[in-house]
């Protein structure tokens, strides 16, 4: 039990709240209070980093939290992205004021987003799926604010498909979870884990397979990435690139929960895992070169790099006890791609914030002679395509080379590698890819010249930035050479701190991150960009137009899945039409005259009938077989009174005949008649109990006829 | 014994007097009404809390049809619901009402009403259940008939027209449980005497017409069209009545017939549990389709409360004690969270007029409050851990889960194709509040804030606490519900 916990998730939280009631008042206040409460969660993350260097692990529980309890624990890899997370919401927030300057609804902005931040720490530091999932939900719902924050139509569509992603992948997950529950009677990793290894891994393909859903829509995965080159870019900057930086992330902690433990080391699993991922990474970059709109050419990278942590995690798996590179790999793209996207994003927000455009046409050569901006946006791209001494390339390489270790290890057991070289062929040329539109926004921004508005761009050198932007792009922008040219010291650190939670060997020497292998994959990667980027951008997604060659968007708009799939006229006019009519149907037939009308007079009718049948066979069988037939008639006995009653009064009736009555004698058996009597009364008694409830269904019917005469 | 009849009498001798009295104002009246629920509630948390175990014997008509109360484990939830929720209701009512004329009759109805849930509440067999059922239907029917217009006559017609179907083939398993069980009370397991083995037709027959009886009053399919048109009712009746009272108590009956007079293992793997279950997985999906259809905003919550109710009945045909568990929490929870969607209803009904959806543009600004309320309940509903709503998914969901057979499919199937439906049609509400712009037609709305006073304000904090609090007490609640369920309280 530690307190250090669940400060870090509810703390963020709290301050929502008190953050929301001080900007209510002030909004100076409100910002600095939100600067203050960032830098706090982030010392605390600190902190937390620094037990588990120490190799401290912390567990929090809060037994009967909503049900099965929250389970916090922070190990090495929790902790890591727990810091990833609070830096970046910190830096952010230190860019945040300005961007916002001129924005409405800044205090909602403020709430939601450090609600998402505690909900988000709340999914790093989860130590069972139960209590990832309700920080998960959580953190759909808030981050739901982000993409509608503009408010124009194009967010508020983004919004919906959002939306309904999360609310989809959410209940598709939760059925898994709970087919998981159901299996094996608790939801902790470690549990997980042993089921994996106990059980057959066929039951549990389903179950996980659902789990990861919900996770992998939120990554972004292929074919669930549909909302993400469109929510992405319409968000702002700051919230843009915490969507693209941790929240894609969170999703991606999901998969590895699903992969690292319930299917540690299940090849057949890896396997799809790799396929979606290599789709995702290839489509994603395919997406980028097109686009012609900064932050979406960003987001559509940033699906393209969750398909190359999906290829790491796709390895691990089919790696199994050989799995070190992988896991390395794995992480620290993660860490890396969260950390470059931080930085491109708000360069990004530094152009909009700026011009209110987002086109490349507009905004071409707004970076010209602007230095910060300059430097920032370098560090990342070079960081994100993977160039020697940059920090994308650590983590590339260890990928790169899980591969070819995969195909080694398939050549020397002598099976086919085919589709792996394929893959890895795939996953330098997506690397090429990456570099080509790094390449082209790079170019637009920095070195073309806009025709239109260049001096007034120029004219902007001074005071686009406030010094406290300044502080958060240069901050987020110099760490990512820090980290690519001391690798052995940093990466090695922060991959052995995060490879327990993925069950990842050590390596068995340690990585030589500058062999001369790695140098060629990053050449080939680079060449293979640059040749695209004169080959395919310029020639053919660029062209003349009144003397200046302008990008063109040539995406065919029909190729849009989300367009293919759930917004097609045929979803909209068939499926919800006959859901609809279907549903009009019942609702009509229920209120219907048929309900009223119909089936009352054919019940009646066949009641009716039934009725008759029984009355008219009765009468038909007594008329004819069994009129002849003397039913054996038992006389009626009666009591010792009725018997003695009977016999007094037919001694009465002898005397009375003898006497009185001589003309006409009393022929009565009055001990017969007596006894006779006394049946029927009995019967005739037990009639009258039995017929209670036709007097309250009477009673009822009356009820009934007076109340409608009095509403009528 | 004395408390169970004190806590009967006091709303029904309130509720009667009301008419008599002459009151000098309105504030006078509230104040009575109030004290009146206030101390009915208080005597029902005392029964609750001591929970005595002798029984209070009214009146004998014959051997097996007495009217007879007790309190156990299952009438402990019911009533300690509606014991919560009476107050606040009356609270609410008062500024309510204000708009609505007749509150004479009004109050003195709805006071009645809270005898006769209370009588359901704690009726100790087959036979006394029915009678308070019945009572209950003709005490709510002029409060669906308040207003006196055609609408409102036309749908309390209908309502009577349903449920006094629903009570006669309640009525026809009361004699057939009168003759085969060993006699009519509550015993959980249900106890049927000898004769039953050899007439198991009958008896199923028997069980899904009376099932289908008393769930007319939960509304489930094809008898729940009284329900969307009860919708014309004063928001209070709407609230309190058709969202938890009268709608709970339709479940409530339906749970005391499968597990405690016919119990549960009889009928659990037969084709009567097949067709019950399926008609109420299937009103699970059918009514959140209608809500997300349905432009009018409290027939849109009416349609989600046919589809919620039977949440509780799909909880209740599982037929395990896990199934009854997870009927129980959404029973609560259910009530929690819809009683509140219709206040914020009823608030933009009372302060602004507005009746449908689309008008609803841009309210987030108009109506804060409320629509953060709103947003909250919503939330809940969809089943957003760690809520309320989120705990009795999971029990249903595990519940179904458990039986390991087709109908816990099915039943998981509507629950999540359901939950799915409840976002859309909530969501859509909430987004248009939040992110649209207003109605240029309303825009003069949008100069001030049209939040309701403190008596609407406070039954809003209350309930919203108790959301919160349920949803992170989950194990606590769950605990104890399914101790009862099992019998062990």
């Amino acid at each position: 039990m530690h307190i250090l916990l669940p400060a870090l998730v509810f703390l963020p939280m709290l301050g929502a709240l008190i953050s929301y009631l001080i900007g209510r008042k002030s909004k100076p206040g409100r910002n600095a209070f939100v600067c203050v409460l960032l830098t706090a969660e982030c010392l605390l993350a600190v902190l937390g980093i620094y037990q588990a260097i120490l190799g401290r692990e912390l567990t929090f529980t809060w037994e009967g939290f909503a049900g099965l309890g929250l389970h916090f624990r922070l190990d090495g890899f929790r902790a890591l992205y727990t810091l990833v997370a609070a830096f970046m919401w910190m830096m952010t927030g230190f860019f945040s004021p300005q961007y916002f300057a001129h924005y409405h609804n800044r205090n909602r902005y403020y709430f939601f987003t450090l609600m998402t931040l505690g909900a988000t720490a709340g999914v790093f530091l989860s130590d069972d799926l139960y209590t990832t999932f309700i920080f998960f939900e959580i953190m759909s719902f808030t981050s739901y604010t982000w993409v509608a924050h503009e408010e124009t139509p194009g967010a508020m569509r983004a919004a919906e498909t959002y939306l309904g992603i999360a609310v989809v992948g959410g209940m598709v997950t939760l059925m898994g979870l709970f087919m998981l529950w159901h299996k094996l009677g608790s939801l902790a990793f470690a549990d997980l884990q042993k089921a994996g290894e106990t059980l057959d891994a066929k039951e549990l393909y389903l179950p996980g397979a659902l789990v990861m859903f919900g996770f992998a829509a939120k990554a972004g995965m292929f074919p669930l990435h549909i909302w993400l080159p469109k929510a992405h870019p319409v968000a702002p900057a700051p919230a843009s690139a915490l969507l693209s930086g941790v929240l894609t992330k969170a999703g991606i902690f999901g998969v590895l929960v699903t992969s690292c433990n319930l299917f540690l080391h299940n090849g057949a699993w890896g396997n799809v895992v790799l396929a979606l991922g290599v789709a995702t990474m290839f489509g994603g970059a395919l997406l980028a070169m097109f686009s012609v709109d900064l932050k979406r050419t960003l987001a559509c990278s940033s699906m393209s790099q969750i398909g190359f942590i999906l290829v790491g995690v796709g390895m691990q798996c089919l790696l199994g006890h050989h799995n070190a590179l992988a896991v390395q790999g794995t992480l620290l793209h993660m860490v890396n791609h969260s950390l470059i996207k931080l930085c491109l994003f708000m360069a990004a927000g530094a152009v909009y914030m700026n011009l209110h455009k987002l086109d490349l046409n507009d905004i071409r050569g707004f970076g010209r002679n602007k230095i910060v901006l300059h430097i920032a946006f370098l560090m990342g791209a070079l960081g994100i395509s993977g160039v020697p001494l940059w920090n994308g390339y650590i983590s590339k390489s260890l990928l790169h080379e899980s591969i070819l270790e995969y195909v080694e290890l398939l050549h020397e057991q002598g099976l086919s590698a085919a589709w792996y070289s394929a893959t890895e062929w795939i996953f330098v040329i997506t690397g090429g890819m990456t570099f080509s539109y790094m390449l082209k926004l790079y170019f637009a921004l920095f070195w073309e010249k806009n025709a239109a508005r260049q001096e007034e761009f120029d004219g902007m050198r001074k005071g686009y930035l406030r010094p406290l932007s300044i502080f958060a792009l240069l901050g987020a922008a110099l760490i990512l050479p820090a980290l690519g040219m001391l690798p052995s010291i940093l990466m090695t650190g922060i991959a052995e701190l995060g490879q327990g939670f993925m069950h990842g060997e050590s390596p068995a020497h340690a990585v030589a991150y500058f062999s001369e292998e790695n140098l060629i994959g990053a050449a080939k990667s680079l060449v293979i960009g640059a040749a695209l980027y004169l080959g395919v951008i310029r020639p053919f997604l660029m062209e003349k137009r009144e003397g200046a060659r302008v990008y063109v968007n040539r995406w065919p708009a029909w190729l849009d899945l989300e367009n293919i799939f759930i917004r097609s006229d045929f979803t909209q006019k068939y499926v919800c039409g006959c859901i609809t009519a279907v549903s009009r149907f019942l609702d009509n037939l229920a209120t219907s005259k048929f309900f009223y009308v119909i089936v009352p007079a054919i019940i009646t009718a066949v009641t009716r009938c039934l009725d008759e049948l029984m009355d008219s066979v009765a009468v038909l069988l007594s008329g004819t077989v069994l009129s002849k037939k003397k039913t054996p008639h038992l006389p009626p006995v009666g009591t010792r009174v009725t018997y003695y009653l009977g016999c007094a009064l037919n001694a009465v009736a002898r005397f009375l005949n003898r006497t009185v009555l001589r003309r006409h004698p009393l022929h009565t058996d009055f001990e017969y008649r007596l006894d006779v009597d006394k049946h029927e009364a009995g019967q005739t008694l037990g009639m009258l109990t039995r017929s209670v409830s036709f007097g309250l269904l009477l009673m009822s019917v009356g009820l009934f006829i007076t109340c409608w005469y009095l509403l009528k | 014994m004395i408390l169970i009849a004190l806590t009967l009498l006091a709303p029904l001798l309130g509720g009667l007097l009301l008419p008599l009295l002459r009151f000098r104002s309105r504030k006078a009246r509230a104040w009575y009404v109030e004290a009146v629920t206030l101390l009915t509630s208080a005597l029902a948390a005392a029964l609750c809390f001591t929970h005595p175990t002798e029984e209070l014997h009214i009146i004998r008509i014959m051997t097996p049809f007495e009217l007879v109360l007790r309190v156990d484990g299952l009438s402990r939830v019911f009533t300690g619901l509606i014991a919560f929720f009476w107050p606040l209701a009356t609270l609410y009512a008062f500024e309510y009402m204000a708009h609505e004329n007749r509150e004479n009759a009004f109050f003195a109805y709805y006071t009645l009403s809270y005898a006769a849930t209370l009588g359901i509440s704690m009726a100790a067999n087959l036979f006394s259940l029915y009678v308070f059922y019945e009572c209950l239907t003709l005490a709510t029917l002029p409060l669906v008939s308040h207003k006196r217009d055609v609408r409102s006559i036309h749908a309390g017609r209908r309502y009577l027209f349903y449920s006094l179907s629903g009570a006669a083939l309640a009525f026809v398993g009361v004699m057939v449980l009168s003759r085969f069980g060993a006699g009519l009370d509550f015993v959980l397991g249900g106890k049927l005497n000898g004769l039953a083995s050899r007439n198991l037709t009958l008896l199923r027959v028997v069980f899904v017409l009376s099932f289908v009886g008393f769930s007319v009053k939960a509304a489930m399919f094809p008898l729940y069209a009284w329900l969307p048109m009860a919708s014309v009712a004063p928001t209070p009746v709407t609230a309190l009545l058709h969202a938890v009272a009268v709608v709970n108590a339709g479940a409530y009956a339906c749970m005391r017939l499968v597990y405690y007079c016919y119990g549960a293992d009889f009928l659990r793997g037969t084709w009567a549990q097949g067709i019950v279950l399926c008609l109420a997985a299937f009103t699970i999906v059918f009514g959140s389709a209608m809500a997300v259809r349905e432009q009018h905003f409290k027939r849109r919550l009416a349609y989600s409360t046919v589809s919620n109710l039977s949440y509780i009945l799909l909880g209740v045909t599982l037929m395990t004690p896990a199934g009854m568990t997870g009927a129980m929490t959404h029973m609560v929870s259910h009530g929690l969270m819809k009683i509140t969607l219709f206040y914020c209803a009823g608030a933009v009904l009372v302060k602004t007029g507005q009746e449908y959806v689309q008008d609803l543009r841009g309210f987030g600004k108009v109506m804060p409050f409320t629509f953060a309320v709103f947003t909250l309940a919503s939330l809940a509903l969809i089943g957003v851990p760690p809520l309320s709503g989120f705990l009795s998914k999971w029990n249903l969901l595990t519940a179904a889960a458990e039986t390991g057979a087709w109908y816990g499919t099915v039943g998981i199937a509507a629950l999540i194709v359901s939950a799915i439906l409840t976002a859309i049609y909530l969501m859509s509400v909430v987004i248009s509040a939040y992110f649209r712009p207003l109605n240029p037609e309303l825009a003069s709305l949008g100069e001030a804030n049209h939040d309701p006073t403190w008596r609407m304000k406070v039954p809003f904090v209350v309930i919203c606490c108790a959301i919160v609090a349920m949803g992170l007490n989950g194990a606590a609640v769950t605990a104890w519900l399914s101790d009862i369920a099992n019998g062990l309280i």
